[in-house]
């Protein structure tokens, strides 16, 4: 029972890194309806932002290595927005070549920082202000309630910002027709800033945890195939869909870590995910999204 | 001086097809302005167009003396919204969403913001039993109402409607058309309509223009081209018994 909930709450803060990696995957697929694998690449030079902060400027809190991340995050998203999509975009091309753009960039920035940084594992060195928390026999660390409280904070705003603000709507909007949102006055162009800044901002700040939990190295942004299989799980395009996924996937993982073994753990959640595609293609709370490129 | 409204030969190609020929016309402030014509003859091209839309290949579109922007969202900018063909409400949006959705790039303060959807309310009772409902959720002619609404909020100097009346049942059709003709007469609403149902469209318009395969064929008062023979007999369906038969 012990180990049952000890997995459970590790599940969860694993759910809620993926769920934020989610949402910023599936906040740009509802908008342009395609598949941003520059994602990975963004966390990844995110993650070596808050080991910059932390390692080489020595300012160790999470709150700095959370804000070194963010800004790199915010910045790299933005620039492949606009080098590598809105040129694309104006020329009205089809969503293939998005997608096909957004992995170029993904190899590219992986070889770079391969180059620039070596591909050694860095550790992000962030001080906690406490180690672990016992409840009992169950121990939680505390980079599990840290990454959790904040994932939650940030879903919780961003949900705000999506529902309430006139940003929001526009954003819903665009994600309902972007050419309908530009007769109505709304600049696509604009709103795309806004999103790409947004998941921009959740890449960095799962990164930065990711890194914590793991360590900074080039590749780590592989680990944003589970916002992809996420997303799948919860509904493509769909933002809810997109948390749900993130945390139902964090769970199952850690429980089969737990109770089978580790290297199950990759295996299983593709499986879910080609299960998921097969059964129920819409996923939980997807409308119907026929192709999913 | 320069009209409210003008469209100096106006070369448009839409997917290959050059589907506006030379096409010139004007309106004035304060006019309500028809455009009809047969499926395909470009009258929503033509909509889209002066809605900033489509692609220019020649030709000129003022509006008050100044060029029109590239983009459709500078164009609602500048004044001219367009209540799309289909309607094309966003069903993932609540009706007051709907309409607030337009006012994204206003400058005006929230309260003439108020103002106006205040005045779209009392336009469209029914919209304002139906605030928090999603669009998706709403009939047909209702979803027509918030379209309209919708473009109004964005407080247009011209507005563009493209076939308003399609797929609307007759009874909703007429009650429509009544609150067009009302916006006009009490806002001195500025007002272009693409229509097929020719009848309705000229019965409603101070002047209109006859599209057919991409040029402009006829211009005329409304209730003139509504009176003439030959109009009649091509986009009313009046008949007279050896046309009747010559058709067959």
């Amino acid at each position: 029972m012990n180990l049952f909930v000890q997995q459970v709450v590790t599940g969860l803060s694993i759910g809620g890194i993926y769920a934020l990696l989610a949402v910023g995957y599936a906040l740009i697929y509802s908008i342009f309806k395609f598949t941003n694998f520059a994602f990975g690449a963004i966390l990844m030079c995110a993650a070596y932002g808050a080991y910059f902060v932390t390692h080489t400027l020595k300012m160790t809190s999470l709150v700095s290595g959370l804000l070194g991340a963010v800004v790199i995050g915010v910045i790299v998203s933005l620039a492949t927005e606009l080098l590598a999509y809105r040129s694309l975009r104006r020329l009205k091309a089809s969503r293939l070549f998005l997608m096909i753009s957004a992995m170029g960039v993904n190899i590219f920035v992986q070889n770079l920082m391969t180059i620039m940084m070596s591909a050694n594992l860095r550790s992000l060195d962030i001080k906690m202000p406490f180690n672990v928390i016992r409840f009992g026999k169950i121990r939680i660390g505390s980079l599990d309630i840290f990454s959790l409280v904040i994932s939650l904070i940030v879903l919780g705003v961003l949900w705000i910002f999506i529902e309430k603000t006139k940003h929001g709507i526009a954003i819903r909007a665009s994600a309902h027709d972007t050419d309908t949102a530009g007769l109505m006055g709304i600049n696509v162009n604009k709103i795309s800033f806004i999103v790409f800044a947004i998941s921009g901002l959740t890449a960095a700040i799962s990164g930065t945890f990711m890194g914590m939990k793991y360590a900074v190295y080039p590749t780590l942004g592989a680990i944003s195939s589970k916002a992809f299989i996420s997303s799948v799980i919860g509904g493509l395009g769909s933002l809810p869909g997109a948390v749900l996924g993130g945390f139902i996937l964090g769970v199952l993982e850690t429980m089969i870590s737990g109770y089978i073994s580790s290297s199950f753990r990759d295996l299983f959640s593709f499986s879910v995910m080609i299960a998921v595609l097969v059964f129920l293609p819409n996923g939980i709370l997807g409308s119907g999204i026929n192709d999913k490129l | 001086m320069s009209r409210f409204l003008e469209v100096e030969s106006l070369n448009v190609y839409y997917g290959g097809i050059h589907a506006l020929q030379d096409v010139s016309l004007y309106i004035d402030e304060g006019e309500i302005v028809s455009v009809i014509g047969a499926n395909g003859a470009g009258k929503s091209t033509l909509l889209r167009t002066i809605a900033g839309d489509k692609e220019i290949k020649s030709g000129n579109i003022t509006f008050r003396g100044e060029r029109l922007p590239k983009t459709s969202y500078e164009t609602v900018s500048m004044g001219i919204s367009l209540v799309p063909e289909g309607r094309r409400i966003f069903p993932n949006l609540t009706v007051y969403e709907n309409l607030i959705v337009s006012t994204y790039t206003r400058a005006h303060s929230k309260k003439s913001i108020d103002e106006d959807l205040d005045e779209v309310l009392a336009l469209f009772p029914r919209l304002k039993e139906r605030l928090k409902q999603s669009g998706g959720t709403l009939s047909g002619g209702e979803q027509q109402m918030l379209a309209v609404g919708r473009a109004l909020m964005a407080h247009p100097k011209l507005l563009c409607m493209d076939e308003p009346s399609l797929g609307l049942a007759p009874i909703i059709i007429d009650e429509l058309f009544e609150k067009i003709k009302q916006l006009n007469e009490e806002r001195d609403q500025t007002i272009l309509i693409v229509e097929q149902n020719a009848f309705l469209a000229l019965e409603i318009a101070s002047r209109a223009y006859i599209l057919k395969t991409g040029s402009v064929t006829r211009e005329g008062l409304g209730a003139e081209l509504l009176g003439d023979p030959s109009i009649q007999h091509e986009y009313l369906g009046v008949h007279d018994d050896t046309s009747y038969e010559d058709e067959d």
